[in-house]
């Protein structure tokens, strides 16, 4: 059994882990290649969003270069993302692919059933290296997220432009030669090291935007265009709260807790919208932007794809918002045929119009 | 007394026995938008953010339609409407959606439907509803009730209406129109499809002809899973109507960008590649969509199936 992945943003390291650790073979396919983005296309259904059209690309791929194995979460709900392995697995069988396509519900996620699906898997593995793997790729998650989150705070302050992007591209190359665990581990420390040793500008007062949105596609660099390089390239500090860690700690951990803990941004979302749930993260992306109005940012950079059912949703309320936060959204729609050149000019005409504001804000009249 | 406005969209065309039923029972009184048409759209396209469907631009438009003319606009939220049947996102927000994008100047009324998981959740709507229509809360629940019969009564003598396993005409053209109920039967959004298809003597045949149970068995792959209820309604129209051989060939309108429709129209175009069934021709609409166009296609279809 080969396994095969889809990539979203740097999921690939603790996927390696996991593999690595518990002896299963497996396909990366390509970071940033525009072929099999391209075979995503042309068998995906016009109107999918773009998150189904690169997956579908990477399984593509992965399955011509030998996989017969797919380890897909689905789920339930309103958002399209439930039925992403139903459609993704009638699709690779037309094109009469064999493969074994397992789809794990990961909105109620039950250990013996996740077990029982990979089983022709973990057929004469040690169990124990499973255990560990699983272990290891979450810690693995929380290293990698945290290393980010550091280097959001670090780009739109050094001194030395780039300081910061080429210890990240350092570590991704050399990531992609290590084998085990430990020496993964060795290296994202030592970034971090890099990465703290790197000369700041520590009176400079950086505008502040915050991320929201669907995401697989705020996640996800190859898709984004690497907007938070790009943001904090131009001076902005950037907050991104949809993250895989944040991910695991809301939908793994917090659902172990004997106690309820009350969800954030859904609670400051209820406020436009009075329903729980928009299906995907609709309800997360009305928060956390009012959130953000609250906690002093200076703006929101809305991001998801298109025909994105939930997020058109939220989008409505964010005239209200505007409003009410006196916070700036701007939105971004993303599909396969957008342009890097006019999704730049939009991003730098943004951050001048914040700049501009905040400037305003703080001159003594 | 109390008037009440129902907007002829989304919801309307498949539930309107019920919920009219249940504000007569109220004793309130009823208004119902116009039909669609060109200005209901504009109103809907000026008023409703830009990457929403179509269908909910012109339900927008029937609202601001209706602003005026009633105290209060009803406009449920449907989040599932049946076990492990949901709804697409539009309906889980479409009471909040409107009130925002119409910058709050209609009052709504609300009842949030939720099956699968909180079924109670009705009779807690019902409670805000009787307080806001200042009314008692059980006379408001056997209003609902009674309202209930009456709508499963009409459902079932629609179904026997024409039943699917009739005989083929052999003279005639049979064809089926798939879509949801909203697109289908608002004539300005369909181009009245259906009068200009029974013109030429065409017999029709949509989702409503086949019984509920028929439609969930056929429904593959999602026989029993959790699914979109209009999904389970396609799927299951589309496969049933496969496996008889009294249509010759299916109709598919789509409104432009429709997400749920994306899926649901990919599952039936794979199977029926495979299997070598029915022609289908899927026809997209927009705003901007001409009627020449349209007929054009529709017609080009017409003579390919017979």
């Amino acid at each position: 059994m080969i396994v095969t992945f889809p990539h979203m943003g740097e999921m690939y390291i603790p996927i390696k882990v996991l593999l690595d650790t518990s002896d299963i073979d497996y396909i990366i396919p390509p970071y940033r290649k525009k072929e099999s983005l391209e075979a995503g296309v042309m068998h995906s259904p016009e109107f999918a969003c773009l998150p189904f059209k690169t997956i579908l690309g990477d399984f593509i791929y992965g399955v011509e270069n030998g996989a017969n194995f797919i380890l897909f979460g689905g789920g339930c709900g309103q958002c399209r993302l439930g039925y992403f392995g139903d459609l993704q697995s009638e699709i690779l069988r037309s094109l009469n692919y064999r493969i074994n396509f397992v789809c794990v519900d990961l909105s109620n996620l039950s250990i013996k059933e996740v077990l029982k699906k990979i089983q022709p898997l973990t057929k004469g593995k040690n169990k124990l290296k499973i255990v560990k793997g699983i272990i290891y790729a979450i810690k693995t998650v929380y290293m990698i997220d945290n290393l980010s989150k550091l280097s959001r705070y670090t780009r739109c302050r050094e001194t030395n432009k780039g300081d910061t992007d080429r210890i990240i591209s350092n570590l991704h190359e050399n990531i992609q030669n290590e084998k085990c665990y430990r020496a993964i581990k060795l290296l994202i420390k030592s970034a971090r090291k890099k990465i703290k040793k790197i000369p700041l500008d520590k009176a400079r007062r950086p505008i502040k935007i915050s991320i929201v949105g669907e995401m697989y596609v705020a996640a996800h660099p190859y898709i984004n265009f690497e907007i938070e390089k790009k943001l904090g390239n131009m001076g902005v500090e950037v907050y991104n709260n949809l993250c895989i860690s944040n991910w695991i700690t809301e939908h793994l951990i917090k659902k172990m807790l004997p106690f309820k803990l009350k969800n954030k941004p859904i609670e400051a979302g209820k406020e436009f919208i009075r329903t729980d749930d928009i299906g995907g993260h609709g309800m997360h992306t009305i928060g956390w932007s009012a959130l953000s109005g609250k906690r002093n940012i200076d703006g929101v950079i809305h991001i998801f794809p298109f025909t994105c059912l939930p997020e058109v949703i939220a989008q409505c309320t964010f005239s209200e918002i505007q409003k009410k936060y006196s916070i700036p959204i701007m939105s971004l729609i993303i599909d396969e045929m957008t342009g890097e050149a006019g999704y730049i000019t939009r991003l730098e005409a943004f951050v001048d119009m914040l700049e501009q504001k905040k400037l305003i804000k703080y001159t003594p009249s | 007394m109390i008037t009440i406005g129902l907007p002829r969209g989304l919801y309307y065309f498949k539930h309107y026995v019920l919920w009219e039923e249940f504000f007569r029972n109220l004793g309130c009184d009823i208004v119902v938008s116009d039909e669609t048409n060109k200005h209901i759209l504009d109103m809907g396209v000026k008023y409703c953010s830009n990457e929403t469907c179509l269908p909910v631009k012109v339900f927008h438009g029937h609202v601001m339609s209706l602003k005026d003319k009633v105290d209060y606009i009803f406009i449920p939220r449907y989040i599932s409407v049946d076990k492990n049947e949901y709804t697409c996102p539009n309906f889980c927000g479409l009471p909040d959606m409107t009130a925002l994008n119409l910058k709050n100047q209609v009052k709504i009324l609300d009842i949030n439907v939720h099956i699968d998981m909180f079924p109670y959740l009705i009779l807690k709507s019902l409670k805000e509803l009787g307080k806001v229509l200042n009314l008692e809360y059980s006379y408001v629940v056997n209003a609902l009730k009674e309202a209930y019969l009456v709508f499963t009564k009409k459902q079932e003598s629609s179904n026997n209406f024409e039943p699917f396993n009739s005989i083929k005409d052999k003279t005639k053209i049979s064809l089926s129109i798939l879509g949801h109920p909203y697109m289908i039967y608002d004539s300005y959004l369909s181009m009245k499809l259906i009068e200009k298809l029974n013109k030429r003597n065409i017999s029709i045949y949509t989702p409503d002809n086949i019984d509920n149970i028929t439609k969930r068995i056929n429904a593959y792959p999602f026989q029993g899973k959790i699914f979109w209820d209009i999904g389970f309604e396609l799927l299951g129209s589309a496969f049933t109507f496969t496996s008889n051989e009294v249509v010759d060939g299916i109709i598919y309108l789509t409104p432009f960008a429709c997400g749920v429709d994306a899926f649901i129209l990919e599952f039936i175009q794979r199977r029926f590649k495979s299997s070598d069934s029915l022609p289908i021709l899927k026809l997209t609409v927009d705003e901007h969509t001409g009627e020449a166009g349209f007929d054009t296609r529709v017609e080009a279809f017409l003579d390919m199936v017979g």
